[in-house]
């Protein structure tokens, strides 16, 4: 997998031949400032090095509100995207936090929906040069760049891309158009490998999950700690709902004059009513358990059940945490406060 | 990635028979179009649809086209299945979960132990242990209700006495003609002749209930491996994708819902 | 994938957000990162608000009522039976039996039609709107001392903060943006002194919480003034050079010495001390208030005590100092500044003012009437009267919102004719003669203003469902029919004739809204870049004056009978009478069902247990709900949330009114609770003793 080169000057063409049969996802500027993903209708408005994008890519695999079945006389549809996409700009944690959804929604009873979309999307991800101030997948081994795993890796070298594939997929989607791209050179690989050594220093913060997942497991977080933590939570929900990892969802009905939809929603584990019992128990009715809850799935249980942290440092949750308790800012205090205790 | 079939498509299910166990307690008795095999433990999701789906326990044993159901009203989606009637459709798919381990029971004795509602499950394993009844040794029933009216399944006592299962009823509430015991079942334990610690304990009800079951057999010398349960949680999907039924790292609906309370223990699941 | 940035169209806080579009369907939500107010964040209703807008309930179609039932109908007949019975109306019983309810959570261009169309097309000033029922003590109190009643800062301001007062405000739970600036401040050290009867979520982060008896702030407020006297606190050049009748009222503080409101609040007298030291002595204060203060039939006397409060500290007129009330709904700052109110047209310019009365005379070419309308209550009280005939009701709910909702139901059933303009049928639609179905924040342009006074745009996302159409298309087709056309291609004409009006709006315009986050007004020109606090160098109306008010007790006491004080409000995830959140399917399975809040030891004393049903009765009507117990609410009082038509808490409410606005007291009325079916819980035999079993 050596890799090809693409002109920056080939892009939008590319894309555009990639756009005949798909829908082109990629980010833009809005308005007032922000980037978002959306449908591209022009291909030079595209934002070469947007910041984390939100919320995560898992929108576009497990939609915030999706209609799963439409019942109609007596008779069940499903109601699966059949339309294809491709994503263009997407960062490394975002891929690779795709590779850990893989397993949960396909290894085993396979997720139809989720699988018939991913199955239907190519994914071109960018190695990110200028890391938001909130990320920290260097340490988790989810960015700035990958080995494997992606669809179709850039890297960005100023004028020109290298452009990795690591898919059937990704493949097709380069090999179709193969005239637009180069044979790389030994100073292409040579620049590749500057840009990943220069992003990895960009990072502000490292963290390390392992350390912590260790300290938790060896009891010295005491509870206390996380009665402090979740005292400052508003449960909003903000934080699953913006973590590619988290993938909970509910499900409701909704009657129609003509016909009944059967409607699958993002929920968070963060809500007392998630767990609610018939007859209005509430199994987890303390914040505190259900701050654990959502912490200990992604240190402890995460890493046991699918093979992976379930955090892949994208920040997000930093982002959208309006009472500051998200992933980072906790594991470092949960550093903090034992490195103290063993100090002190 | 090939396409998948979809897992959360319900089969079309014809109500057979439609039978009120007491008040608020409805059997059922479905037909399904194509053969369904399933367990003691396990469970489907029935399905109405305008108003949702819900993991009811299967409460039958083997026949692969007629499963029956034990419903209590208990909110928005078991109300609205309650004013189904026989030749009404349900929709439901599974089985789901694990089934209970009764091969375990095999040459020992068997404490079956129920709260309420909780029988459902059990009232397929004392089924399948009438079945395989010489296979096993003694059969306690200890089964605990609020009042004598909310006890299940009341016409099939007869037949269980007469297959040498001792059934020993107890309620929170006595009305003027009970003749029973009266308190919680866990008050019960001295009615179950031989060594707890040989025997097997099958314990379904609500969850106070098993916290106190579980605990008791076990201090009473009972091995944890050897003492089964299934818990209830808040389910959507049945196949361990919602997250709703997740628990200190399982899932209840695809590690469970039948767990030993061995396991319950090892993997300090919240009861 | 389309992402529509607009606001979220709940709360006064504002957020942006962005919607979601993919094949004509709102499909999901996400927070604007640079936006001033939620930089990133959401609350799980901004989270969930993508949710209600495709709800099988929305209305599609007019409905009239024919022969006791709705039936849908055209929109030229239902518009033109409107027109009709609302003509006949007015002449057989004059233009003043007409009333009119705006709405806080329609959009400004809405609110100004609605209001010119009231004045122009119907001839009257019986305009209101549920600000009423909300902050108009905000707007009588802060009018009367500084001449502009709004929050005199911008939310950015507060993480700069060295001390912030909250007072009346579950501030976490009903502006929970504000609530994060506010936490983001103590992070950064600044003192949070927290003053609620019942003690909410903000006052975990408090450093001081004084939890004083529900309806006397005005006590509380007149003891810690009282201090800052006495401890030479005074800001004496501030006092001196900005403000006016200082004497007088530094009399009328005499008797509130520590000691005497300790009695009269139950706030330990050390307590008041510390905080008018803190309050007093640090610059960089601010201070906050919401419905606490604000819904009591003293709610003028409580703002104007804390308009006092600030001057004579002189924490005003400052980035970070000054005194903010916090509007709960997402656009009922606009609805106020939009005139739909029955004294003042837009910018609060006075409808007995003969020179703007001339002003929009000549604007809106029509005799418009002089007399100040009638306020919703008062609309009430005339309808059962029989003074009012017809009532035009835009997007709200009074039949759940009022108090004392069984004389409502009454008085709305006295009406000849009731038009009711909604996106769901609420619980006033269905007593409604007529329904016209409108669209909501995703399916129009327009504009909201926020609490801190922020003009922004919102943006039509998708187009509403069926038949239903903006509020403002529906008021120009029906004032056309009514021989008055008004003419507008898009909101944005409606923008500018507001601007040619209102000087505070005068450089607000949807092309200088479209890039960024708004505009603060006053924003009086064109070039103007907005103002992000107020009163600075001197106050709207010149001098500040200080206005000495009397303490008072709640007009409903507890006693014998009823001996039980009632506070009503909100939950976090529900927003007010619920047509929106309460067809979300996370928020609805958060708070399912009615509940009231009860202190366990009155609970023990009653013998009610946790989740037990009971019923509450005032002097006004009674419900069943279950009981909940929670030490938050002070020993003798109970909370109830008014979300829920099950049990509504407005059943019970008192609509005694403060005498100036006619702001029901909300807050305090007095209750008695029973427990329902009570279980007798069998007298269990002795749990058989483990240890004897035990198998040795
Ligand atoms: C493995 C298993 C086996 C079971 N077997 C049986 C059995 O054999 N017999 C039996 O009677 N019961 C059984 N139950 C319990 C049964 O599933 C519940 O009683 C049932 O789910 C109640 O559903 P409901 O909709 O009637 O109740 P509700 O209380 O209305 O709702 C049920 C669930 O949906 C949630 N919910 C409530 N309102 C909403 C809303 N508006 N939107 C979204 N979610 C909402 C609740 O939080 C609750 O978890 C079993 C449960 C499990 C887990
Ligand atoms: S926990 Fe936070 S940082 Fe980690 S993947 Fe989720 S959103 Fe990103
Ligand atoms: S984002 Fe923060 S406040 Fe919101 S639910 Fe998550 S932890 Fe709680
Ligand atoms: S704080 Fe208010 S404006 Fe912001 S998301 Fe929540 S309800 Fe909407």
């Amino acid at each position: 997998m050596k890799g090809w080169i693409l002109p920056k000057n080939s892009l939008s063409y590319w894309l555009r031949q990639l756009r005949k049969d798909s829908d082109l996802i990629g980010p833009l500027r809005t308005p007032d400032g922000d980037i978002v993903f959306e449908s591209v209708e022009k291909i030079h408005e595209i934002v070469l090095d947007p910041p984390a994008s939100l919320p995560s890519v898992k929108e576009f695999f497990l939609p915030q509100y999706e209609t799963v079945f439409v019942f109609k006389t007596d008779t069940v549809r499903p109601i699966q995207e059949k339309r294809k996409r491709v994503i263009f700009g997407l960062r490394s944690c975002d891929v690779a936090a795709l590779r850990l959804l893989d397993r949960f929604f396909l290894d085993s009873q396979p997720d139809p929906y989720y699988s018939e979309r991913r199955k239907n999307t190519l994914l071109i991800s960018v190695v990110c040069n200028r890391p938001d101030p909130t990320c920290f997948c260097v340490g988790i081994g989810a960015g700035p760049y990958l080995k494997e795993g992606f669809d179709i890796q850039l890297t960005d070298l100023g004028d020109r891309y290298m452009v990795e594939i690591g898919s059937p997929r990704g493949r097709r989607a380069v090999r179709e158009y193969s005239f637009v791209f180069q044979r790389p050179r030994k100073t292409d690989l040579e620049d590749q490998f500057e840009v990943q050594l220069s992003s990895t220093a960009r990072f502000q913060q490292r963290i390390n999950l392992e350390g912590v997942r260790s300290l938790i497991l060896s009891q010295r977080v005491d509870e206390g700690f996380w009665q402090e933590v979740a005292n400052r939570c508003i449960q909003c929900g903000g934080c699953v709902y913006v973590c590619p990892l988290c993938s909970c969802f509910t499900v409701t009905d909704r009657v129609y004059q003509e016909h009944i939809e059967r409607v699958r929603l993002w929920d968070a584990c963060l809500f007392k009513g998630f767990t609610r019992l018939a007859g209005g128990i509430l199994p987890n009715d303390a914040p505190v358990s259900r701050t654990k809850r959502w912490f200990y799935h992604k240190l402890i249980y995460y890493p046991e059940g699918i093979g992976g942290f379930g955090c892949v440092g994208c920040g997000r949750c930093a982002v959208v945490c309006p009472s500051k308790i998200d992933m980072a800012t906790v594991v470092l205090n949960i550093k903090r406060v034992s490195e103290n205790a063993v100090s002190g | 990635m090939r396409s998948v079939v979809n897992i959360y498509t319900p089969l079309k299910g014809k109500i057979e028979e439609a039978r009120e166990l007491c008040p608020d307690v409805k059997l059922y008795r479905v037909r399904v179009p194509k053969e369904v095999h399933y367990y003691p433990g396990q469970f489907f999701m029935l399905s109405l649809w305008g108003y949702g789906e819900v993991p009811i326990s299967v409460c039958s044993l083997d026949d692969t086209q007629t499963l029956e159901f034990t419903v209590r009203k208990a909110g928005f989606v078991t109300s609205a299945i309650h004013q189904l009637q026989a030749g009404d459709t349900i929709w439901l798919r599974g089985p789901y979960g694990r089934r209970f381990p009764l091969e375990m029971s095999y040459h020992r004795d068997v404490v079956v132990v129920a709260g309420g509602i909780g029988l459902a499950p059990l009232r397929a394993v004392i089924q399948y242990l009438l079945k395989e009844r010489r296979k096993v040794k003694r059969v306690t029933l200890l089964y605990g209700s609020r009042t004598p009216d909310g006890l299940l399944y009341r016409e099939e006592y007869d037949t269980w006495r007469a297959s040498d299962v001792k059934v020993v009823l107890t309620v929170d509430c006595p009305s003027d003609g009970w003749r029973g015991n009266v308190g919680v079942v866990t008050t019960l334990w001295h009615q179950v002749e031989g060594e707890l610690r040989e025997a097997v304990a099958y314990v379904c009800g609500p969850p106070v209930m098993i916290k106190a079951a579980l605990t008791d057999l076990f201090l009473l010398g009972m091995p944890a491996d050897r003492i089964v349960t299934t818990l209830e949680a808040h389910m959507k999907c049945g196949v361990g994708k919602c997250g709703h039924c997740y628990n200190d790292g399982r899932f209840i609906c695809t590690d469970g819902p039948v767990f030993t309370y061995k396991e319950i223990k090892e993997w300090d699941l919240t009861l | 994938m389309k992402k529509v940035p607009t606001v979220c169209p709940y709360c006064g806080c504002g957020c942006g957000l962005f919607l979601h579009v993919e094949g004509g369907r709102v499909i999901g939500v996400s927070p604007n990162r640079n936006h001033p107010v939620n930089q990133g964040s959401l609350c799980v209703k901004g989270w969930n608000c993508h949710e209600f807008i495709h709800h099988p309930d929305r209305l599609k179609t007019p409905l009239i009522r024919k022969n006791g039932k709705l039936i849908e109908s055209s929109w030229q007949e239902a518009l033109q039976y409107v027109a009709k019975r609302l003509s006949e109306t007015i002449s057989r019983y004059g233009p003043d039996s007409v009333g009119v309810l705006s709405s806080a959570k329609c959009t400004n261009e809405e609110n100004y039609l609605l209001m010119k169309f009231t004045r122009a097309v119907l001839g009257t000033n019986n305009i209101d709107h549920c600000a009423r029922l909300c902050h108009s003590s905000t707007v009588g109190g802060l009018a009367a001392a500084f001449g502009s009643g709004a929050m005199t800062n911008s939310i950015s301001e507060i993480k700069d903060a060295r001390v912030l007062f909250v007072i009346g405000s579950n501030t976490t739970e009903q502006h929970p943006m504000i609530a994060m600036h506010m936490l983001e401040a103590v992070d950064r050290g600044a003192t949070l002194i927290v003053a609620d009867p019942r003690r909410t979520k903000i006052a975990d982060f408090a450093t001081i919480y004084l939890q004083h008896r529900s309806g006397t702030d005005v006590a509380l407020l007149m003891g810690i003034m009282h201090v800052i006297l006495a401890e030479h606190l005074v800001d004496r050049d501030f006092v001196m050079r900005r403000t006016e009748n200082f004497h007088a009222f530094e009399e009328s503080l005499r008797e509130f010495t520590p000691e005497r409101v300790e009695k009269l609040t139950g706030v330990k007298a050390s307590d008041i001390r510390k905080v008018a030291r803190v309050y007093a002595t640090e610059k960089r204060s601010m201070l906050f208030y919401a419905m606490g203060i604000t819904q009591h039939i003293t709610g003028v006397d409580n703002v104007k005590a804390l308009a006092n409060l600030v001057m004579l500290t002189g924490h005003i007129g400052l980035p970070c100092s000054g005194i903010n009330p916090l509007r709960g709904q997402n656009n009922v700052q606009g609805a106020c500044d939009m005139g739909a109110l029955p004294n003042v047209y837009t910018g609060y310019q006075k409808v007995t003012d003969p020179k703007a009365r001339r002003k929009f005379e000549r604007a809106w070419k029509r005799r418009l009437p002089e007399r100040a309308g009638l306020t919703v209550v008062e609309m009430t009280e005339a309808a059962l009267e029989g003074r009012l005939k017809a009532m035009y009701i835009m997007g709200e709910n009074p039949l759940l919102s009022d108090p004392d909702l069984n004389r409502v139901r009454e008085a709305m059933e006295k009406l000849e004719f009731l038009v009711v303009q909604d996106i769901f049928l609420s619980e006033t639609a269905e007593f409604a003669d007529v329904v016209l179905p409108a669209a909501t924040f995703a399916e129009k342009n327009g504009t909201f203003t926020n609490t801190e006074r922020r003009v922004q745009l919102i943006r039509r996302a998708v187009l509403p469902p069926g038949g239903a159409m903006p509020d403002w298309k529906i008021i120009t087709g029906l004032s056309s029919l009514m021989g008055y056309p008004m003419q507008y291609r898009d909101t944005y004409e409606v923008m500018e004739e507001i601007a040619l009006l209102t000087p505070s709006y005068g450089g607000i315009l949807h092309y200088r809204l479209d890039n960024g986050f708004g505009l603060q007004w006053p924003c009086p020109d064109r070039d103007h870049p907005g103002t992000p606090y107020l009163h600075r160098k001197k106050f709207a109306r010149g001098l500040g004056t200080f206005l000495p008010v009397q303490f008072r007790m709640p007009a409903e006491l507890p006693d014998e009978e009823f001996p039980f004080v009632l506070n009503t409000g909100r939950t976090g995830v529900h927003y007010h009478t619920g047509t929106m959140c309460r067809r979300t399917t996370v928020l609805e399975r958060e708070e399912p069902e009615p509940f009231v809040e009860i202190n366990p030891r009155d609970a023990e004393k009653l013998e009610i247990r946790e989740g037990q049903r009971v019923r509450v009765s005032s002097r006004r009507g009674s419900i069943v709900l279950r009981a909940r117990l929670r030490d938050n609410t002070s020993e003798g009082v109970v909370f109830i949330p008014f979300h829920f038509r099950e049990a509504a808490a407005n059943l019970l409410t008192n609509p005694a009114l403060d005498p100036e606005v006619k702001i029901p007291e909300y807050k305090v009325c007095a209750v008695r609770v029973e427990p329902l079916e009570v279980v007798k819980r069998p007298k269990r035999p002795r749990r058989v003793d483990i240890e004897e079993l035990r198998i040795t």
